[in-house]
């Protein structure tokens, strides 16, 4: 994990596709190597054949052309299709059993429900799947398009409005992932991030015990005074905290908000003093985010809201 | 060798019309070619005039889009940098990539095709020469309409591709993608008609002797190319126009809510955006197939392979487009196929890389600076070409697709097969334009520092791509592993943009201290080298007869003697008239004397005119919408009206050859532009036919829903568009007829078909509301296409009668009843096809 008192996230090879950790990504990892192997070979090749023709040593043949230009081309782009194809049926095809999680891209953050057609459990900007067990992610946006891109776990698929895309994967390690949006999405692209948290498959299971129904109960003064706050302030009118208050569904539900790793979709570490920060000025933090600025509340509030939504893991 | 001129009403010798009224018989030769002096200069309409504006302008473009470059890697040079904010950030990326691919690569291989083809084909000019300088001004004011969002703090920030919903009215309220739509929509005037320009200068100029296998191979580049902007173009053109007319009319092309799909732009946008990638790669290839003969001292080893090699690649460049796509979940099916589709490309490259290989093997080549940045090329494309395999396989493209390893990949195969081959053709052709050498000292530091630079910026870029960092982030958190792979980039980037200022330093140094060029200073076997540089206005005083690929080579009778002695067609000049040899297109026969305009305003102002009009557009100042299309009109009228110059038959010059002037033949300049004009068209047309099946394909909901068209008057209207095929025909006979005054029956003919037509489709697509769904406003897009199309006709119908009412046309002048007929049959067919369209969406077929 990294330095904690940092307030941006960033680890090294948490986003490569180069470390992969999924099924899908350790497949194309293997065709990545291969074909960087085979074309950094034949590039030297035809480097040497371009010093000896620039030269002088070789005279010019009909037949460079037939087997260069033409034969060469064909055989390696021929093997080349081969695995490809087995590669990207490998990687689309889904498993009917998979636990199926609802991804909707919204500017600027993730909207997510666990298998919506049962449990339907929302949170947002951050993805807790089991290792080892196949899930397929139903994509979904409400506004522009965006693309979910998780590199260590798989390729990316965009997600376009009227339109839900399926992306399957595999977890085989645990640990936490960066992804990132990866379509170009309007002001604030490049602060459209979340993780994935990989959990051991019964650890996965007690988490899902853990998470479902209400939020945790204010056990302080000040935390008390925090839910007041976010019921006074208006808060629900956008989110939805389980317990408290359930209408609202144009923000990122934050019935377990304090648990998350971070905060502004991927972008900042999650405590208290960031929190209090995004709710004092969210468009500092991130430009064009929809949220209104709550600078006007007074200074205790303030404290007593970011501690209770904090607490709230 | 004229014999197929039977169709011409063959006026006996004697009875042949003198000569033409517009002649300047107080000047003699060399001084009807002079440019006009003084602020009289913009009406110059010559190529060498035209070309170097588009390469001065262009060359201009370069440069901000590098600075624009520059600022982005300055950005990225640390993480979390705050140089930027997200805002400009994405402006500036934005106008990067909109700035280099439509007002820079384009409009420079426009400049180089404008000044090189009639050089290098043996002609005194483009055939149109007031087209070209229209376009030219076209693509100016449109360059300035886009570059100014900046000044009005609206610059354009959705990316080059303005991906929808990201770019509609909901998402982007500013003026910033009306800047964007109406400035590059009205630029890209510039490369249709350059494509128009290019088929017909190539096909029809071409001195005698010069069939199709013994053009040089820069021409059959650019020919491909031409028809690759003639079919590549049109789907961005309606998208854009599609675009615009959502955001400024609320038609709901793009609206989920109402039916439409986010994915057409793509496919429209792609549609062009992939052939576009070749339509810049193609002629610099040719560019360096050129040149590297001239260093080795021996012909191109495998013309026939490359000249079959650049068709094929015509020809795929068109079904590969989706590979943009291939992370928007399309099924698997067709990824693999467009995968397949896209892999094949290796094959007519690798053709092409290989017949310069085999070239460059024939001798020991000169390592002159062209020839670096030729050596240039081959390393840096090469790569690319390997990379663009590697992203053509979809599961390695799902981890790379807008990741920086595009960024690298596309900045090697445009930077390698663009940037380094223009700037080897600036060395080599630099003394067409000033008459002096550039600095071989300078050159070579220019060439290094570009390459070093260059492979320094770019290379590790893969890397940083495959370790998951996005394109267009403006920025990014420390610690991810690309921090230093940022850093390296961005002072190769620094190092690349000093390699390309020392460039500009030569231009200007070289303009005052370089070496004066000899006569064909490289050695060079085309026809451009003919004269000593720079070639005076006139580009031949007789225009020599050709018998190889490589003229300058083997022909000794054209470098033994001073340029102006050496013999050939057309050194009289009985007409004081500027004049080109006009061949048959196939087998390169002397076929007429093509007649070409002088210095003339009109171009400059039609492109004013429209100008005006879209830039009142973007101000929503209507009244003044009408006052620059009535200006446009005026010009286009006042260049049209002019006293045709058929029916004269002069004598060639070339061994007593006595040809016709603007001979009236379906096989006339004039007439294969239309052709070339109706290709466009036809694809313009069928980019719409496609939005409107692919809406009714993936939204049948909505094509069910949507009201029909009247069925009974598009039935109506198919015969309306029957009758106008017609007098189409009818106008095509009467153009070899002897009579003048029983034509104008069948301009009239023409003009009320027109009117019927227009007045049917409409009445067919009445019932239906436009802004009830995407399907619907698609069907009046293509009312409204079709209709556009048919006040053409109207207007040119009515021009062509009135000119023979006043008496302005004489027996043997009626080539213009010969285009139009190609014209109108066309849009007859458009019109026929539109109608059935209404029928079948309303289940009456």
């Amino acid at each position: 994990m990294s330095d904690p008192a940092k307030s941006t996230l960033g680890e090294y090879g948490v986003q490569s596709a180069l470390s992969p950790e999924g099924v899908g990504a350790s497949a194309i990892n293997g065709l990545t190597i291969g074909m960087t192997v085979a074309f950094g070979v034949l590039f030297v090749l035809l480097l040497i054949f371009i010093w000896a023709v620039v030269s002088g040593k070789l005279a010019p043949r009909h037949w460079w052309i037939w087997t260069g230009g033409i034969a060469l081309p064909l055989v390696s782009v021929l093997i080349l299709m081969g695995f490809s194809t087995v590669i990207l049926q490998r990687i689309t095809s889904e498993d009917p059993e998979a636990l199926v999680i609802e991804v909707t891209g919204k500017q600027f953050w993730w909207d997510v429900v666990y298998d919506p057609e049962g449990w339907a459990m929302r949170g947002a900007n951050e993805i807790v799947i089991p290792k080892d067990r196949p899930v397929t992610f139903r994509l979904k946006s409400s506004d522009v398009i965006h693309s979910f891109w998780v590199p260590k776990l798989t390729g990316k698929m965009d997600m376009i409005p009227g339109r839900v895309n399926s992306l399957p994967v595999m977890a085989t390690e645990t640990g936490r992932f960066r992804g990132q949006c990866a379509e170009f999405c309007g002001l604030s692209h490049p602060k459209m991030a979340f993780e994935v948290v990989v959990l051991e498959p019964e650890e996965f299971d007690a988490w899902i015990e853990r998470s479902s129904g209400e939020a945790r109960d204010a056990v302080t003064t000040e935390l008390t005074r925090g839910r007041e706050v976010f019921v006074e302030a208006g808060c629900p009118a956008c989110h939805t905290i389980r317990g408290v208050a359930e209408t609202g569904t144009l923000g990122p539900d934050l019935t377990r908000v304090g648990g998350r790793g971070s905060l502004a979709a991927g972008m900042y570490r999650m405590n208290q003093g960031t929190l209090a920060g995004w709710i004092a000025d969210p468009t500092a933090m991130k430009p064009g985010a929809k949220m209104p600025s709550y600078n006007h509340l007074p200074g205790p509030d303030l404290r007593a809201l970011s501690a209770y939504l904090a607490s709230l893991k | 060798m004229t014999d197929r001129t039977a169709y011409v009403v063959d006026l006996p010798e004697d009875q042949s019309y003198s000569g033409s009224a517009k002649g300047e018989p107080d000047k003699g030769f060399e001084r009807i070619w002079d440019a006009p002096p003084g602020i009289r200069y913009l009406s110059s309409v010559s190529h060498r005039v035209v070309g170097k504006r588009f390469l001065v302008t262009g060359f201009i473009f370069f440069l901000i889009a590098g600075f624009l470059a520059l600022l982005v890697r300055t950005q990225l040079i640390v993480p979390d940098n705050t140089f930027l904010d997200s805002e400009t950030y994405n402006q500036v990326f934005t106008m990067h990539g909109t700035i280099m691919m439509f007002l820079f690569a384009i409009p420079m291989l426009e400049g180089f095709a404008v000044h090189l083809i009639p050089l290098m084909v043996g002609a005194r000019d483009l055939v149109f020469p007031r087209l070209g300088a229209f376009g030219y001004y076209c693509y100016l004011f449109g360059g300035i309409i886009v570059l100014s969002s900046f000044i009005f703090d609206a610059a354009p920030a959705g990316g080059w591709f303005m991906y929808v919903p990201l770019s509609t009215s909901a998402y982007t309220q500013d003026l910033s993608a009306d800047f964007w739509l109406i400035g590059i929509t009205f630029a890209e005037i510039a490369s249709v008609t350059a494509a128009v320009e290019i088929i017909a200068a190539i096909l029809c100029t071409r001195a005698p002797g010069m069939s199709l296998t013994k053009m040089p191979i820069f021409m059959w580049y650019l020919l491909v190319t031409a028809f690759m902007i003639a079919v590549g173009f049109p789907p961005l053109i309606i998208g854009s126009i599609l675009l615009e007319a959502e955001r400024l009319l609320g038609l709901p092309f793009f609206d989920i809510a109402l039916g439409g799909d986010p994915l057409l732009w793509q496919h429209l946008f792609w549609l062009f955006g992939h052939p576009e990638v070749y339509i810049i790669f193609l002629p610099a290839a040719g560019m360096v197939a050129t040149m590297l003969p001239t260093f080795v001292g021996k012909p191109l080893f495998g013309y026939g392979f490359a000249v079959a090699a650049v068709v094929t690649m015509g020809f795929l460049s068109f079904g590969l487009w989706a590979h943009h796509m291939f992370a928007t979940g399309l099924p698997v099916m067709s990824l693999t196929l467009f995968s397949a589709a896209s892999t094949m490309v290796a094959i007519p490259t690798g053709v092409q890389i290989f017949c310069f290989l085999a070239t460059l093997a024939q001798g020991r080549p000169r390592m002159d600076v062209p020839m670096l940045f030729i050596l240039g090329f081959l390393f840096i494309f090469v790569i690319g070409g390997f990379t663009g395999v590697m992203i053509a396989a979809v599961p390695f493209n799902l981890q790379a697709h807008d990741s920086y390893f595009i960024v690298a990949h596309l900045h090697y195969v445009l930077i390698g097969g663009f940037i380094f081959p223009m700037f080897g053709a600036l060395y080599y052709w630099m003394p067409q334009f000033t008459g002096r050498m550039m600095s071989e000292t300078i050159g070579r530091w220019v060439f290094w520092l570009m390459f070093i630079g260059f492979n320094i910026a770019f290379f590790m870029m893969h890397l940083t791509g495959l370790r998951g960092m996005p394109r267009r982030i403006a920025s990014y958190p420390e610690g991810l592993g690309w921090d230093r792979l940022n850093m390296l980039s961005s002072i190769g980037s620094y190092i690349l943009a000093a390699g390309v200022m020392l460039f500009v330093f030569d231009f200007f140094w070289h303009q005052r201290h370089g070496l004066r060029a000899r006569r064909n200073p490289w050695g060079a076997g085309t026809l451009e080298w003919l004269y000593t540089p720079i070639p005076p206005g006139f580009n031949f005083h007789a225009i020599p007869e050709v018998r190889s690929r490589e003229p300058l080579w083997d022909q000794p009778e054209l470098l033994d003697r001073p340029a102006p002695q050496v013999e050939g067609a057309l050194r009289p000049c009985t007409d004081h008239r500027r004049e080109t040899m006009g061949n048959d297109p196939i087998t390169g026969a002397p076929m007429q004397i093509v007649r070409l305009p002088h210095p003339t305003w009109t171009p400059l102002i039609s492109a004013f005119g429209l100008a005006l009009g879209f830039a009142a557009t973007l101000a929503s100042a209507y009244w003044l919408v009408a006052v620059g299309f009535a200006i446009a009109l005026i010009g286009i009228t006042a260049w049209i009206w002019e006293p045709s110059d058929s029916g004269v038959r002069r004598d060639s010059g070339l061994r007593g050859l006595r040809l016709p002037v603007n001979v009236v033949d379906p096989r006339s300049h004039l007439h294969i532009a239309v052709v070339g004009t109706m290709l466009i068209s036809f694809a313009l047309f069928a980019s719409l036919l496609f939005a409107g099946l692919y809406l009714w394909n993936t939204q049948p909901h909505w094509a069910e829903t949507t009201p029909a068209a009247d069925p009974l008057m598009a039935g109506l209207a198919a015969l309306a568009a029957l009758s106008l095929l017609l007098f189409s025909w009818a106008s095509r006979r009467a153009a070899f007829g002897a009579k003048v005054t029983p034509v104008i029956a069948v301009d009239l003919g023409l003009a009320v078909g027109a009117i019927g037509l227009g007045a049917l489709l409409f009445l067919s697509i009445q019932p239906v509301d436009p802004y009830a769904s995407a399907y619907a406003a698609v069907g009046w897009a293509l009312f409204a296409f079709v209709a556009g199309y048919l006040a053409v006709v109207l207007y040119w119908s009515l021009i062509n009668a009135l000119r023979k009412a006043v008496g302005a046309v004489k027996p043997g002048q009626m080539l213009p009843n010969l285009l139009i007929a190609t014209f109108a049959k066309v849009v007859a067919i458009m019109g026929g096809m539109t109608a059935a369209a209404y029928l079948l969406a309303g289940g009456a077929i």
